[in-house]
């Protein structure tokens, strides 16, 4: 049957007779990549808008942060709602240092280290959350060529056998079956190039977001130590 | 993610909706009429396919093998002569009565016919004025009794002519019936009258020296057979500048492809010096690449090979 279909002269070309053409493994390798594809962009416009977000988050805090509000101020402020980035980060670090102050905490080495962790941790969870499922960009970059190439192969054999079948080797015969096969490379570099872009990108877009992170912690933690130093001198 | 899932979903849906039912198959592409090349296919028959006949014959419709003087046909005759029996070679041929070179008998000598005694005459008559150069001539009249030829003039015999040495060629063939026909062709001391006794009446039309029987080595297996003799041909130094010293060897093949007797310079190689030298070396060309791989189905058509030897070929 598959012969008959090979050696008849006016086949449909178009990209739908040539992927119903195809045999069962080409067609679930062209699916699969399809999905891949689809998954991608998902991905892809979910980090986007996110990382779009967290960029005007960061901003908003920064602003306020630097006008000169009192900490205790802001903290109630941001206590009572959910917070994101580098507020999560300023909460989690007044919390601490207000748990510590209420019970009387004496070692400024100590309080020092446990708001470091707790601003740590909460950078950690933001990271967690930034940098998310960009794990599978990079694996659908690297090997959606491999799947797509691994359609191709398997339908240019298919089409040989065919080919042998119908002992014909004119270029009409041969040519329907390899465009078919080489459908699956065209869709897996589909799915492909924008994976790796989109990659390199994201990737670098969450390091600057990191990078941004890290330093409101770094200076809050010295701001905070400075605050330890003046309450416990005043203490002692 | 919900979001991000959807609007992706809803952009292949798009792109593969515009892509699939929009987006028509590539066009064929055009392809200009190809100047054809008239391809003519000459049958070259008249070359290899040869019946017997007559080689200055014209042409004519039905083929026919040279005339013989008796008509007396014998069935299945396999070569072309007048012999009532079918021989495989000629029988012995009757010596050739050579010219008597019979002495010519000396010409006569016209010497002056003695004086037979003359006598002498008596006073001529005065009347009768005597005319002394009439008289000489009329004295002189050859005498036909002197003339005559010597008897006994010594003739020479002709010599006997010694019968060119017959080399029996044995062809290799079972049949115990050819044998017979060999040895009786051997036996027979009639007069020399061709091969066979294949019969005809008609005139001898245009033809070779054997049918072909219409197999034909094609030109890949000429090329073939060409090949493996340039292999074994070492042209001989300073052969190559002569451009003229082309060689033609005919040889004969057994069935196997080896060479049959030996094969025979049949143009060129004459005189001396180098062109001998380029004769030799195609013999041996020939000799040391038997036996030669050809087609068993066409022996017919390279038992008889005839090879030439071009030296300015190989440069």
């Amino acid at each position: 049957m598959e012969q008959i279909a090979l050696a008849a002269p006016g086949s449909e070309l178009s990209i739908w007779a040539l992927f119903w053409q195809a045999g069962w493994i080409v067609k679930s390798v062209m699916i699969g990549l399809l999905l891949a594809s689809v998954w991608t962009w998902a991905i892809v416009v979910d980090k986007m808008v996110a990382y779009a977000r967290m960029r005007r988050t960061l901003n908003k805090f920064e602003q306020v942060f630097w006008s000169g509000q009192s900490l205790e101020e802001l903290y109630r402020s941001l206590s009572e709602r959910k917070t994101s980035g580098m507020g999560t980060i300023f909460v989690a670090a007044m919390r601490e240092w207000k748990k510590s102050f209420e019970k009387g905490a004496n070692s400024q080495l100590a309080l020092q280290t446990r708001i470091d962790k707790a601003m740590d941790l909460a950078l950690g969870r933001e990271m967690e959350r930034l940098e998310g499922r960009l794990g599978f960009l990079a694996t659908i970059g690297s090997a959606a060529p491999f799947i797509g190439l691994f359609g191709t192969v398997i339908g240019i054999m298919t089409s040989f056998q065919a080919i042998a079948g119908s002992k014909s080797t004119n270029l009409a015969v041969v040519a329907p079956g390899i465009a078919e096969a080489l459908l699956a490379t065209a869709i897996g570099l589909l799915a492909a190039i924008p994976a790796v872009v989109a990659y390199n990108k994201l990737s670098s877009d969450a390091g600057k977001l990191s990078a941004r992170m890290e330093g409101f912690a770094d200076e809050f933690s010295a701001i905070l130590s400075r605050q330890i130093d003046e309450k416990l001198g005043s203490r002692a | 993610m919900k979001a991000g899932l959807t609007t992706s979903l809803l952009a292949h849906a798009a792109f593969l909706g515009i892509g699939l039912f929009t987006v028509a198959p590539p066009r064929a592409f055009d392809v200009d009429d190809v100047e054809s090349f008239p391809v003519d296919i000459i049958p070259i028959e008249s070359i290899t396919q040869v019946q017997e006949g007559d080689r200055e014959a014209p042409e004519v419709e039905t083929p026919s093998p040279k005339p013989t003087r008796r008509v007396q046909p014998v069935e299945n005759a396999l070569k072309t002569g007048d012999n009532d029996q079918d021989l495989e070679n000629p029988p012995t041929p009757e010596l050739q009565p050579k010219p008597v070179e019979t002495a010519v008998a000396p010409k006569a000598i016209e010497e002056p016919a003695p004086e037979p005694d003359v006598k002498p005459e008596p006073q001529p008559e005065p009347e009768k004025t005597p005319d002394p150069v009439a008289d000489t001539i009329a004295e002189q009249e050859p005498d036909p009794e002197s003339a005559e030829l010597p008897e006994d003039v010594p003739v020479p015999t002709p010599r006997p002519k010694t019968p060119p040495p017959q080399t029996a060629k044995t062809p290799k063939t079972e049949q115990a019936d050819q044998k017979t026909d060999q040895v009786a062709a051997l036996l027979n001391k009639e007069k020399a009258a061709g091969g066979g006794a294949k019969r005809a009446t008609k005139q001898a039309s245009l033809g070779g020296e054997r049918t072909t029987k219409g197999s034909k080595l094609t030109q890949s297996e000429m090329d073939a057979l060409r090949g493996q003799i340039q292999r074994c041909w070492n042209v001989p130094a300073g052969v190559s500048n002569a451009e003229d010293l082309k060689i033609s060897i005919k040889m004969r093949l057994d069935k196997s492809g080896a060479i049959e007797g030996r094969p025979e310079v049949v143009s060129g190689g004459g005189g001396t010096g180098i062109s001998r030298i380029a004769a030799e070396s195609a013999r041996r060309a020939v000799l040391r690449c038997a036996p030669f791989n050809l087609p068993a189905a066409k022996y017919d058509a390279w038992a008889d090979v005839i090879v030439h030897f071009d030296p300015s070929d190989m440069f």
